[in-house]
């Protein structure tokens, strides 16, 4: 197979051939060491690159292929961790100069699962300083860019890794997700995330932004590697206070039975209201697509949906506050401007402010539970708008006027964020620039299953998934 | 409504003192009008859950375990 052909295998695909000694993991590994040596000055989408023990590792992998062992669909598979993911002698910076020189002496959690499953760890991905922003416009690290369009932002704050898995540098990632962190750069990216239902996937060792809506997933090119990657790194973990005991479902097996049955709500007055027209349209065409796979859509109330962006806004400004108290008092010259004025911001709300938006986390929960007797998944676009300029601070959504660009990313990713259930973003088109328009898909608690099973008879359907940037 | 804002420079001194938090005279200028909008939309957020409709909710910090099940 030529290099180039190589780019383009998904992890399924390359697993199989992998697992047959048709594919070498030291090929494949090479492939994309060459591939981000030659596009990744451009993009930016790594902080440290793994090389030697990349190399190392996808020997290792087709030595055990040789002898007969073979470790399941991610053996020797290349992949990428956001910085903020612990890597055992690797230096973990969470985008950060504070975190600069930190090496840890543990793997996350997920790292851990990663290895034992024989993925290879090719790189370290950018990302907002502390995940505590939507761009990957890293004062530390370099601005992160879309491979779309590199004058265009990637999202964030796990843009590295959308960017990584995009330019064909890797073929799946682990991004992290507080308020939208993965499904906001997969949707400008044109990729699939999932943000898992808190719990489901263990926090451990992952530098933290706001301890009570965090989370840890894959990013990858199709709904099918997501549960690959998905399936190895899910599970309870007795070393994460807010791991879940709730048994994992058969992720694989729901792919199989298609879309027929499912009931798709859409949020009245929400779903598809305050968009760019060219989000609208391309949001109503993936549904007429899903309605064509057997889906029923129907519109459905929910009243105390609008208070979302305070609550947002409250509580990942009071938590990561808590988190940085210290470094506040004693670094705070070595943030960049944006997180530590967030930051600062942080430090003075009330008491009451907080308490309150925690428990209108619980009102939204209880709305959407009420919500899910109906139907099954509720959809939204991921963002309101294509990616725009990088170093933008403002966005344009409608009628002219521009707007905040951190409450107008938080539009919709941060509605699962603070209900606690898990959210699926997958590519359903273009806008007329050619930029990636990403579909949110939320479901009940634990029920990621039911929003792989949706994304991939979407993706059996529609080919957006295999189209890839020009590079 | 209270129309008054809810957030000027003195009361970011203040708040400044109590979070012992030492910022410098600029710092604290320039926070003024992002918490101003900020709190506004907090305070607004304060008053919808303070009605009787909501006493029985209780605070969220780590939701139960209960699976949704897949479809």
């Amino acid at each position: 197979m030529t290099a180039t052909g190589l780019l383009d295998l998904t992890i399924r695909e390359a697993g199989l051939e992998i697992e047959r000694a048709k594919l070498s993991p030291v090929e494949l590994t090479e492939a994309m060491l060459q591939r981000i040596a030659r596009v990744d000055k451009t993009l930016n989408a790594y902080i440290t690159v793994c090389s030697e023990q990349a190399r190392a590792v996808a020997q290792a992998a087709e030595k055990m292929i040789r002898a007969g062992y073979h470790l399941g669909p991610l053996h020797g598979i290349p992949v990428a961790l956001k910085d903020n993911i612990y890597t055992r002698g690797i230096r973990t910076t969470a985008g950060s100069k504070i975190l600069a020189d930190f090496v840890p002496e543990d793997d996350a959690t997920v790292t851990t699962r990663l290895k034992r499953a024989g993925a290879v760890i090719v790189g370290k991905t950018n990302l907002h300083e502390f995940a505590w922003g939507g761009t990957t416009d890293n004062p530390h690290y370099g601005t992160c860019r879309n491979p779309w369009n590199p004058e265009r932002f990637p999202a964030g704050s796990s843009g590295g890794s959308g960017v990584a898995v995009a330019a064909r540098t890797c073929l799946g990632a682990l991004g992290t997700d507080t308020g939208g962190s993965i499904r906001l750069p997969s949707s400008v990216n044109g990729i699939v995330g999932i943000r898992p239902t808190i719990g489901r996937v263990s926090n451990h060792n992952v530098v933290p932004l706001a301890w009570t809506m965090d989370t840890v997933s894959p990013m990858t090119r199709t709904v099918e590697d997501c549960v690959l990657m998905f399936e190895v790194i899910a599970g309870y973990d007795p070393l994460d206070d807010h791991s879940a005991q709730t048994p994992l479902s058969d992720y694989r097996g729901e792919l199989t039975r298609g879309a027929r049955g499912l009931r798709v709500g859409l949020i009245r007055d929400y779903s598809l209201a305050h968009v760019q027209p060219a989000v609208g349209d391309t949001i109503r065409a993936a549904l007429r697509t899903l309605e064509s796979l057997g889906v029923e859509v129907e519109e459905i109330a929910m009243p105390s949906i609008h208070g979302n962006i305070s609550a947002q806004l409250t509580i990942e400004s009071c938590e990561p506050s808590t988190y940085h108290q210290e470094w506040l008092r004693t670094r705070a010259a070595d943030y960049g401007e944006d997180v530590r004025t967030l930051l600062e911001l942080g430090e003075l709300y009330l008491a009451t402010h907080y308490l309150q938006a925690q428990r209108y986390r619980n009102v939204l929960r209880k709305e959407f539970l009420h919500g899910f007797e109906r139907v099954d998944v509720f959809v939204t676009p991921t963002l309101p708008f294509t990616a725009t300029p990088c170093g933008a601070t403002t966005v344009t959504i409608e009628n002219g006027r521009e707007e905040n660009m951190l409450s107008a990313i938080m539009q919709f990713t941060g509605v699962p964020s603070l209900a606690g259930l898990p959210a699926l973003s997958l590519p359903v088109g273009f806008d007329a620039e050619g930029l990636p328009v990403g579909m949110q898909v939320i479901g009940r608690p634990f029920a990621e299953a039911t929003l792989f099973r949706l994304g991939h008879a979407y993706q059996q359907a529609t080919d957006w998934h295999t189209r890839a940037p020009r590079l | 409504m209270n129309p008054a804002p809810p957030v000027t420079a003195e009361s970011i001194d203040h708040l400044c003192a109590l979070a012992d938090l030492p910022l410098s005279p600029g710092r604290r200028r320039a926070l003024a009008p992002i918490l101003a909008e900020l709190v506004a939309a907090a305070n607004e957020l304060n008053r919808t859950m303070a009605h009787a409709r909501y006493r029985g909710i209780v605070p969220v910090v780590r939701f139960p375990e209960r699976a949704g099940g897949a479809a």
